[in-house]
């Protein structure tokens, strides 16, 4: 758990959200370690795409969405981990009337696991499995975008990531993942998606991300440093129509570029075992979103149980 | 491996939770053909709306039955319906032996299409729909609540009086049904006996396209093609042979230009009124009341909704001023400041349940409105209730001339009162809602709902309880929304109660409740 959250959460205005990026990192908890993180990332835009049209809506304003996310990580195994984190999520604009929401948004479980790690000399391969499965905590509604908390659906990720490290100094990582969603219900019984729809249940587009990082390490293995590339695209769905709200049935796409960087007091007794995370990340590309700009901060604590 | 294995099966059964879940997301009210509980034998000697009478429109007697041109129909017939393909088959089922609720779902559609707001031009100014220049930018219609009202109300009274007259001279000339005459036609739907010339169907699927074309310049293909798979799913299900559809085509396009002519001089054209005459008017309430009401978008919006669509002529009310509101609490005043007090509270303290009604009867931007959405219940009330076309098409003209005259009166007394919104008169307000282009008093929704809850009433007597509690909550959701006051509900209601009067008046003397 070593690590912040990179990659975005791929709706309008969920630019800000987290995910963290142990869900799709190479780094293992050792058998009975445990870690605990508290992570803040807030991301704000004041443009977003309405389908590919980049525009800008004064009675939107400045979109923030902030998001408080405790976390935990445990080694059940060296190559077994089990993931949970809780995320609180805050939502505002300093344009127009509408009223921003607060509230426990998902809770994500998921199993990690390391399937392959070889060792060639000072190079190192690794190669790891996530299954992560998300479900919301409140019944926050969804259908309130892009002030709502989350999609309001499940979600369950199937991720292969695969590491090169060369001389433990520099390594590349690569990572894929299909994430499906089901149906989310609101609250007014009908709604238009490319026609009517006689129902209180929306299907949410499932997605595919990709994630290329580029990381090292200096000052002596204490601090690590990454540059990331992020692609999250829906598989379906429709587009905001002309000065229209968006809807959870919206086709989101996201490409994003990201830095990210982790202190680690190893060295400096009274605060072994703790570290201080700090990222930024920008939207370059979206379709049905914000072009967000985020910044996070967190600290980690980790110990053996 | 066995973790995998382990893992997988994890996987697999979180999968099958997942989607065990997952429900049908039905894009039109599944129902099947059902026998009509009456077949109102004396339907064509009702009151129609615009024609004076079914003999309005002249059509000729039929062929006899044991003639050669019609021996040689009914062999067409007989022979399309019994080699219907797989999709033939769909149109059958889909279109049913009550096609009045698929035009009236097909309009929803359109409305809910067309519901956009016009958005702000790069200057800050704003383009608006024109009928013109239908593919625009914006394009037209901008189909919001007093434009789909009366959109609603010309379809339904047109199918109204088309079916009028067609059931008058299916009974005057009394040709059997297509499968009384030749029993080996395979008809697909509950049988009875209705005469079957003129065809009800075709008078349905013509009359509709035409109305809605006019309704909707951008969607001539897609409502042609509609009406062409309507017409020929009469022939797959047995229904119509070619004279009965010709009869029945004949029939929708009198009606059609009849109200069409209604329709290019009910002053619909002028109800969005250039800015200067916009400025006048608020600037009257100004003299009057010493208030008025003002868009609060950016940029903003320089002239509101139609501020004449008070003006268009109404269906069943002689004069609007005759249900126009009595003056509402002035801002300020003890009475507004105790509903004010209410909405900052209820904005406070939103519970979920204030949150679900106030979405559930948003019907909002890019939706079929709160007209389509008492369409929508009304529609499922008929086949309930297992009217015929006839009488179908009756409930929803009464229902939609109600409403569209609710519409009229409302905004007439919402431009002569020209009231600000909650967001104009609290400070920092916020709502969960977004405030509509006009002014506040009183509210649309408890409006168009106060009057299509009477007609129901009128009409699903063992329904009253329901519609009116339906209507009171429609008025309430729009004070847990934050845009309106509790009077501008309350008054809404009545108004709208008053209006529907009027239509309950009329249809007791039309003939149908004898």
């Amino acid at each position: 758990m070593k690590k912040i959250l990179l990659l975005q959460v791929l709706c309008l205005g969920f630019a800000g959200t987290v995910l963290s990026q142990t869900y799709t990192d190479a780094i293992m908890m050792k058998k009975k370690e445990i870690c605990f993180a508290f992570m803040y990332d807030q991301g704000t835009w004041s443009e977003y795409w309405e389908g590919s049209t980049l525009i800008t809506n004064q009675n939107i304003g400045t979109f923030t969405r902030s998001t408080y996310m405790p976390m935990i990580a445990y080694g059940i195994t060296d190559k077994l981990n089990v993931l949970l984190s809780i995320p609180y999520v805050s939502t505002k604009s300093d344009g127009g009337q509408l009223a921003g929401v607060k509230g426990l948004q998902d809770v994500n479980v998921a199993v990690k696991y390391e399937a392959i790690k070889k060792d060639f000399g000072k190079h190192r391969v690794s190669a790891l499995a996530v299954a992560q499965f998300g479900t919301p905590m409140s019944n926050y509604l969804s259908d309130y975008m892009p002030y709502s908390l989350g999609l309001g659906t499940q979600e369950l990720t199937g991720r292969v990531i695969g590491q090169y490290e060369f001389n433990k100094m520099i390594y590349v990582r690569a990572t894929a993942a299909y994430v499906w969603r089901g149906q989310t219900e609101v609250e007014r019984p009908y709604y238009y998606n490319n026609g009517s729809y006689y129902t209180t249940f929306m299907e949410v587009p499932s997605a595919i991300n990709y994630q290329a990082v580029l990381g090292g390490w200096a000052l002596k293995h204490n601090l690590r440093l990454e540059a990331s590339y992020n692609v999250l695209n829906c598989v379906d769905g429709d587009d905001i129509r002309r000065w229209n709200m968006p809807q959870p049935t919206n086709k989101f796409e996201v490409t994003q570029a990201g830095f990210f960087a982790q202190y680690y007091f190893k060295a400096i007794e009274p605060l072994k075992g703790f570290s201080l995370m700090a990222s930024y990340n920008q939207v370059l590309e979206g379709r049905n979103m914000g072009k967000a700009t985020g910044i996070g901060g967190g600290i980690t604590y980790q110990f053996t149980f | 491996m066995k973790k995998i294995t382990t893992l997988g099966i994890c996987l697999a059964l979180i999968v099958a939770s997942v989607t065990s879940c997952e429900n049908e997301l039905p894009t039109h009210f599944k129902f099947s053909a059902y026998q009509f509980s009456d077949l109102d034998v004396n339907g064509g000697s009702w009151q129609p709306i615009l024609l004076s009478s079914a003999t309005d429109v002249a059509i000729d007697a039929p062929d006899a039955v044991n003639s050669t041109e019609y021996l040689a129909e009914l062999a067409e017939l007989k022979s399309a319906a019994e080699n219907i393909s797989g999709s033939q088959a769909d149109a059958v089922e889909y279109w049913t032996n009550n096609p009045v609720i698929r035009w009236n779902e097909i309009a929803l559609e359109l409305a809910a299409k067309y519901n956009l707001i016009p958005p702000p031009n790069p200057d800050g100014t704003y383009t608006l729909p024109t009928a013109a220049n239908p593919q625009g930018p914006p394009p037209f219609p901008f189909a919001h609540p007093p434009y789909t009202s009366r959109m609603l109300a010309y379809l339904s009274v047109a199918q109204f009086d088309g079916l009028i007259t067609a059931w008058h001279y299916k009974y005057e000339y009394n040709r059997p049904a297509t499968y009384v005459t030749d029993p080996t036609i395979p008809y697909a739907y509950s049988k009875n006996t209705l005469p079957s010339y003129p065809s009800d169907g075709a008078v349905i699927a013509v009359v509709s396209r035409d109305i809605l074309k006019a309704m909707f310049p951008l969607e001539h293909d897609y409502l042609n093609a509609k009406a062409e798979e309507h017409l020929n799913s009469l022939k797959w299900s047995g229904s119509s042979t070619t004279s009965d559809i010709e009869a029945g085509t004949t029939i929708a396009t009198a009606v059609k230009t009849a109200a069409i002519a209604r329709a290019q001089s009910d002053k619909m054209g002028a109800a969005q009124t250039p800015r200067p005459l916009s400025d006048q008017i608020k600037q009257e309430a100004i003299d009057r009341f010493g208030w008025s009401w003002d868009n609060q978008e950016v940029p903003v919006r320089p002239v509101g909704l139609t501020p004449r669509f008070g003006q268009v002529t109404m269906w069943n009310v002689p004069n609007v001023e005759d249900v126009r509101l009595t003056t509402p609490p002035a801002p300020g005043s003890a009475e507004f400041e105790k509903d004010a007090k209410e909405l900052r509270d209820i904005a406070k303290n939103l519970t979920n349940e204030q949150r679900k009604i106030a979405n559930w009867w948003s019907d909002g931007l890019g939706t079929y409105t709160p007209p389509g959405h008492w369409n929508r219940r009304t529609k499922e009330y008929i086949i309930k209730y297992e009217m015929n076309p006839l009488r179908a098409a009756r409930t929803f003209a009464y229902l939609n001339m109600a409403v569209m005259d609710a519409g009229v009166a409302c905004w007439d007394s919402k431009y002569y009162y020209h009231y600000p919104r909650p967001i104009q008169t609290i400070n920092g307000f916020k709502t969960i809602l977004g405030t509509p282009n006009f002014p506040s008093y009183p509210s649309g929704h408890s409006t168009f709902s106060g009057a299509a809850a009477e007609v129901l009433a009128y009409i699903f007597p063992l329904e009253a309880n329901n519609v009116r509690a339906w209507a009171r909550e429609a008025a309430e959701s729009r004070i847990y929304g934050g845009i309106h006051y509790r009077f501008d509900s309350e008054l809404g209601i009545e108004q709208g109660q008053d209006v529907a009067s009027y239509a309950i008046t009329r249809a007791q003397a039309d003939g149908a409740d004898d």
